[in-house]
């Protein structure tokens, strides 16, 4: 197996795109990797394309072999992957599986998602589609739904208070001030959403115990990267990210037959994979951006992958031990609470603002100083299909 | 008239795992045999939330939800009949019944509702 590298890297700006189709804000991103890149006129060996709901949402199937006749990258090779919201890592896994293999040398990965043309009854149905079908869709239940249940019970066992979400919820959205590519850029005031009697209106019950601001937005928005053997990496100028490592671990599709529920065995097993093939530890990792599409999953992420002991994730929030120069920077993106969760991107997004992070051209308010080695997590269903990657900094 | 839970679990011929929903091998040993049981005895509620943002399809305010497990461990999720997740707590007691719980197509979809014992 080759070690395989990334070589470019680029993202739109999320948020609510009226002006864009989905094709379109997919081959914005697409050029802007390509360029990055520096291939210039040459093409690509194959395409993986993340995407969730082109076919519910646009009525559009086989969106990979249309974005390569756009984007004339005709005749590489083109597949659209579904994985839920993990949809952008199993992309990535895709194109890195194929690269290391030997059979393609470039690839292109680019995830997209437009989620905000319809109605927020269609987007939450259309999310909630990924629920059991006999056992769970029928009775409405929610993503968010089900996060709230995780909620209760991890606060039950674990000790997570409404303080510890909050900070999650205050450090994310501050970052996504900070984020030109952030869906929401809106700082919150601690008063306005917590203490105060305003905070009642400012921020209801959303999904109890979750309130409005521990959920992530719908969003619009894509992001891409290229890939290719290290060795031929080497030979440019910027200097390469290695994908170091990579793990995939699946549980039960309801929440009801884990014997723990707040037990996120996937998370653990796809960190601890990528860390192995890594060669790395947890404490070894400089920056991470994990899959909080509700503040509670960056508090039990950063424990199950092992930054923290279990019941120690939100008290470490709230001391700040996650914020920029902390001991682990996490979401310096803002997260999915503030950069958004178009649903498709998600995965490659993490992936570039890490990439970003580790080639050291994030302005010094976003930039973990002298970052090496980063981790992330993209977290599909509730839980049952998690992906994670371990990237690394090779100077050129 | 009150109508029959129509829920069926599936329990392992091998090695006794309960299953709900429906796995085509055991989780536990990866059996293929199984027996048809249906939910029996009290109801203990393990997990609960309300919803205020809901799906297309439901045209209400707010949804209370929860999973609850039967005496002989089928575990299953149901709407949950209270005004307010306060009346609510981990480990009471639920009434089972089988109700409607959407209307699709204009038909009604049923499925199970649970309400406190007291």
């Amino acid at each position: 197996m080759r070690d395989v590298a990334i070589i470019g890297a680029g993202m739109i700006p999320f948020g609510r795109r009226d002006e864009d189709t989905l094709m379109e804000m997919l081959a914005y991103a697409s050029l802007k990797a390509l360029d990055d890149a520096g291939l210039g006129d040459k093409s690509v060996d194959a395409v993986y394309l993340a995407n969730m709901g082109g076919g519910m949402l646009q009525h559009q199937s086989a969106i990979a072999s249309s974005l390569v006749d756009r984007l004339s990258l005709l005749p590489a090779a083109a597949d659209t992957v579904e994985n839920g919201p993990a949809s952008g890592a199993s992309a990535i896994k895709n194109g890195l599986l194929a690269v290391a293999s030997g059979y393609y040398d470039t690839v292109l990965v680019v995830g997209g998602e437009k989620m905000r043309e319809v109605t927020g009854w269609r987007a939450t149905d259309f999310v909630a589609t990924m629920t059991h079908p006999q056992a769970e869709y029928p009775y409405g239940i929610t993503l968010p739904g089900m996060a709230g249940m995780f909620t209760r019970l991890y606060m039950e066992k674990h000790g997570v208070t409404r303080e510890h979400l909050l900070a999650v919820s205050l450090k994310n959205q501050e970052m996504g001030t900070l984020n030109p590519y952030a869906h929401v850029e809106m700082a919150l005031d601690r008063e306005g959403v917590f203490d105060s009697p305003h905070a009642v209106v400012n921020n209801p019950v959303s999904a109890d115990p979750l309130h409005l601001y521990d959920l992530c937005p719908v969003s619009d928005g894509a992001a891409a990267i290229v890939i290719c053997p290290l060795e031929m990496a080497k030979k440019l100028s910027k200097p390469p990210v290695l994908i170091a490592g990579f793990g995939q671990a699946t549980d039960t599709h309801t929440l009801q037959e884990r014997d723990d529920p707040t037990d996120l065995k996937a998370v653990t097993l796809a960190a601890k994979q990528a860390l192995e093939m890594a060669k790395l530890k947890p404490s070894d990792i400089s920056v991470a951006e994990l899959h909080d599409a509700f503040t509670i999953l960056e508090i039990a992420e950063s424990e199950h992958v092992g930054f923290f002991k279990k019941g120690e994730g939100g008290k470490a929030a709230a001391a700040g031990k996650t914020r920029l120069g902390g001991q682990i920077p996490i979401n310096l993106s803002g997260g999915l609470k503030a950069r958004g969760h178009p649903v498709g991107a998600t995965g490659v997004a993490q992936v570039v603002d890490i990439v970003w992070q580790l080639r050291h051209e994030l302005p010094k308010t976003r930039q973990v100083k002298n970052a090496q080695t980063g981790l992330t997590v993209n977290f599909g269903g509730f839980g049952n299909n998690v992906l994670s990657f371990v990237l690394k900094r090779v100077e050129p | 008239m009150k109508k029959e839970i129509a829920i069926t679990a599936y329990k392992c011929r091998k090695c006794g795992k309960i299953h709900y929903p429906y796995h085509d091998r055991c989780l536990e040993c990866k059996g293929r045999e199984f027996e048809q049981i249906k939910p029996e005895g009290d109801v203990t509620l393990l997990a609960y939330t309300a919803i205020f943002n809901l799906p297309w399809g439901f045209d209400q305010r707010y949804l209370i939800l929860g999973v609850a497990e039967f005496e002989n461990h089928v575990k299953a999720m149901g709407q949950i009949k209270v005004d307010s997740v306060d009346q609510l707590k981990a480990g009471m007691k639920m009434k089972p019944s089988w109700e409607p719980v959407r209307v699709q197509y204009g038909e009604d979809v049923y499925g199970l509702k649970f309400e406190p014992m007291e």
